[in-house]
């Protein structure tokens, strides 16, 4: 295929040069603005400390993270719940977000990550499209906006990557990118790579909190067959089982996995392993993730209504039912907080002295017919 | 397909099409800026504007193909400055000349090596490629040949075990661990590479077995005039022990990326052979690679802008609606048509929900077939990188005339990989029984 060689001048190259430099401005000023960290309204009950606290050589970095502490005073439970995970999983954070902002501890003690991959949400993964904030509108007409990220660390904080990850301690082969992937890290290494860091310091937030029940809060594609479902470790497996047969009692259908032995690097494996927590991870149905999407922007990843994912339905390629042709993102939190309240409210019959108390979650209808919004709290004014 | 479905993404693909096409073939712009122009338009027409954050996010998905090829293009014209190239090829045409089939199935699996390593087709075709690429035109292959040899091995070379991408990258979308696959990579390839080297090289090679042509002699004379010494070898020996060090030693070689370890190879080239322009041979090697470079960029631009406004999904959901019937037909060719855009782009894209369709069969033996069939990604223009750099390490402008002699392996690897899906069961029996 011949094309034109085009000669240029003096004059030419600087007109190129200062066009080049606009466009890298426009497109900077995008991307920092993704740089900014969501505001969030935590209860007053909460304690914020760092993730670095529990490995000081984070503080500084762009993965420290915030960790909220509720502790009500009484005896019970440790329960630690993670979103953003993936930071291009909104309902995992979302989830994480209307706890901190609504759930009072009355017995026991509550540790909420929103953020766990900190440093992916100030960037979206090359070639997605992704939008890059999502908007929700609160009951008095203000408005929260949340970013929506990237499944990996920002790559410049680890890169260049290799072209294959091999995961530690196991020596297990993934592809390259993995490496960024923060479950895909565990149990993470102190002395690691930064996103091994992360994962070692939240193994030891695990162990030094003892905590007795931890959530890792998840999304994936439509066509994914883990999906609406919980993921449980063998020692979790019990627990999981009947708050999976609670769920399908409520009309929730739900599948129960057990956490695969010989996939290495991921929470319901490697916390189970190596932590006495009973880890749970949990996933809900995401269509702005999806390799079969349509257009992608933000309207998808808040009402998941999608006609390319409507004919994947129709074609019998879908794990779960899309019946009216989309996938909401308050249906999505439901699912999360509803099951999450149910290991809450179970966890003391398989586990004597572990009981723990929480009020203020919302209820499934009430989360799909309010919204998110409606259990969003409004911003401090200053 | 109904109009309802149709409408708009595939207006919106039809009309980015027609506005790359008529930029790069009407108006004969460079076929990055006719691409950059299909992913405009694209974001126009679905009410987007010029989406400077897209368009720029997009390029980034290949900025590490884009510092690999710049680099690996430097280190290639670095070997060649110093005499390295055609030294090595005159002391392997004098040593092979008369056993043809040992020679080409020799060479094929040269070319693979780096590509086993790296997962990478480009590395093949700019290292070995380059380096057995003036070996066998001196032998009488034919140019042409020898550029398809060179990006059908590269291929192969991709697929080929210990590393392979592509069936990571459709593992990663189905949760598989990369375990299990050694056997049936090379199964599938090794075949195949002989299928190629007794296609491409061995009639040519065999024509001149025996021949004592004094013209090849003098040229022969001509091309060794830097003695080929372990000492000019150095920058292929720092090249494989970086990236074979990393690999496979992990706790005593740091990480470097491969645009570092071509480069430190190449700093290496100063202490051997012919005395060189360092800033000659890199200017002119970027120069070289800037087209490339510019495909790439305009690429992530158009696959961005496809995801953004529903192309994306309208090309992967009407390649899976193929009746049952035709899965077979449709895998065949529509993960090579999306490696036009990348081949792990169509590893990810397309061979995971493939992947889904088959989860009845063998799952190592089908990512395996998935794999090498998405590895013909590239060989489709427009980036087709196997071809471009195949065309230009042995100096064919024209790399449509190479892609053409490739059509023949190509369909060869297309039909092993559906073999491998059809009979997916029994072949993973035998595999582990062998």
């Amino acid at each position: 295929m011949d094309s034109h060689r085009v000669s240029g001048n003096a004059a030419t190259a600087t007109l190129l040069f200062a066009l080049s430099l606009l466009v890298c401005w426009l497109a900077a000023r995008d991307f920092m603005k993704m740089w900014r960290d969501d505001v969030l309204v935590p209860l007053p009950e909460y304690r914020r400390i760092m993730l670095s606290d529990y490995l000081p050589k984070l503080a500084g970095t762009p993965v420290d993270t915030p960790v909220f502490i509720q502790d009500s005073g009484r005896p019970g439970a440790a329960v630690m719940v993670l979103g953003g995970t993936h930071p291009n999983e909104p309902s995992s954070f979302l989830s994480a977000v209307v706890l901190l902002e609504n759930a009072r501890v009355e017995a026991g003690r509550l540790i909420v990550v929103p953020f766990a991959m900190h440093a992916g949400f100030r960037h979206n993964f090359p070639q997605e499209a992704s939008p890059s904030f999502l908007h929700f509108t609160l009951p008095d007409g203000s408005e929260r906006v949340f970013r929506y990220g990237s499944r990996d660390m920002q790559h410049i904080l680890m890169w260049p990557g290799p072209d294959i990850y091999k995961h530690k301690p196991s020596g297990q082969e993934l592809s390259g990118n993995e490496n960024k992937n923060l479950n895909r890290s565990y149990p993470g290494d102190p002395n690691g790579t930064l996103a091994e860091q992360l994962g070692f310091a939240i193994m030891e937030l695990i162990r030094r909190e003892n905590v007795d029940l931890a959530f890792d809060l998840h999304e994936a594609s439509p066509e994914y067959p883990v999906i609406d479902a919980i993921v449980a470790h063998e020692r979790s497996m019990e627990l999981a089982a009947a708050v999976a047969m609670e769920l399908k009692g409520m009309d929730i259908e739900i599948r129960l996995e057990p956490s695969p032995k010989n996939l290495r690097g991921l929470s319901h494996r490697e916390w189970g392993d190596g932590t006495d927590t009973l880890p749970i991870l949990m996933e809900t149905a995401n269509p702005s993730q999806g390799r079969l999407r349509g257009r992608t922007d933000e309207a998808l990843a808040l009402t998941g209504k999608d006609k390319a994912y409507a004919k994947a339905r129709d074609m019998g390629n879908l794990f779960i039912p899309y019946s009216n042709g989309d996938q909401p993102v308050a249906l999505r939190v439901a699912r999360h907080l509803t099951a999450i309240r149910l290991f809450l409210e179970m966890l003391g019959l398989f586990h004597e002295g572990k009981d723990i108390v929480v009020e203020g979650i919302p209820h499934y209808e009430d989360m799909i017919a309010k919204g998110v919004g409606y259990y969003l709290k409004p911003l401090p004014i200053d | 397909m109904t109009l309802d479905w149709f409408w708009p993404e595939g207006f919106y693909a039809s009309m980015m099409i027609l506005a790359f096409a008529l930029g790069a073939f009407a108006l004969k712009l460079p076929i990055a800026v006719a691409m950059s122009g299909g992913a405009v338009l694209g974001a126009i027409l679905a009410g987007e504007g010029i989406p400077v954050r897209h368009l720029v996010e997009g390029m980034f998905g290949y900025i590490d193909t884009i510092l690999i090829i710049a680099t690996a293009m430097i280190f290639m014209k670095t070997v060649q400055a110093i005499g390295l190239m055609e030294s090595i090829a005159a002391w392997g045409i004098r040593r092979f000349r008369n056993y043809p089939v040992l020679l080409s199935i020799g060479v094929t699996l040269l070319i693979m090596f780096p590509g086993m390593l790296t997962g990478s087709s480009t590395a093949c075709c700019l290292t070995t490629g380059a380096l057995v690429a003036p070996v066998l035109m001196h032998l009488g292959v034919p140019r042409v040949k020898t550029g398809a040899l060179i990006a059908i091995a590269a291929l192969l070379g991709m697929i080929a075990p210990p590393i392979n991408i592509p069936v990571m990258i459709i593992g990663g979308g189905i949760d598989m661990p990369y375990v299990g696959f050694a056997v049936p990579l090379l199964a599938a390839t090794m075949p195949l590479a002989v299928f190629a080297a007794l296609l491409l090289a061995w009639p040519s090679l065999r024509r001149r077995e025996g021949q004592n042509d004094e013209a090849l002699e003098k040229e022969l004379a001509r091309m060794s005039s830097v003695p080929l010494t372990w000492r000019l070898c150095t920058p292929f020996a720092v090249l494989v022990v970086l990236m074979a060090g990393e690999q496979f030693m992990p706790q005593y070689f740091p990480f470097l990326g491969m645009p570092l370890q071509f480069l430190i190879a190449s700093a290496s080239a100063v202490f051997t052979g012919r005395r060189w322009n360092v800033l000659a041979s890199a200017t002119e090697a970027i120069d070289d690679a800037l087209p490339v470079l510019g495909i790439l960029m305009g690429v992530g631009m158009f696959i961005q802008v496809m995801t953004l406004n529903g192309v994306r999904g309208f090309v992967v959901i009407s390649a899976l609606s193929i009746p049952e019937w035709a899965l077979y037909l449709s895998i065949a060719v529509s993960i090579p048509a999306f490696g036009a855009i990348s081949s792990f782009g169509a590893a990810s894209v397309l061979g995971v929900p493939f992947m889904f369709a088959l989860l009845a069969k063998d799952q190592i033996i089908t990512a395996t077939a998935l794999a090498l069939i998405a590895s013909l990604g590239d060989l489709v223009p427009p980036t087709a990188l196997a071809g471009i750099f195949a065309g230009q390490v042995v100096g064919e402008k024209n790399y449509f005339k190479i892609l053409k002699v490739c059509v023949v392996p190509a369909v060869a690897i297309a039909l092993w990989g559906i073999a491998f899906i059809a009979y997916a069961g029994p072949l993973a029996s035998w595999l582990r029984w062998v």
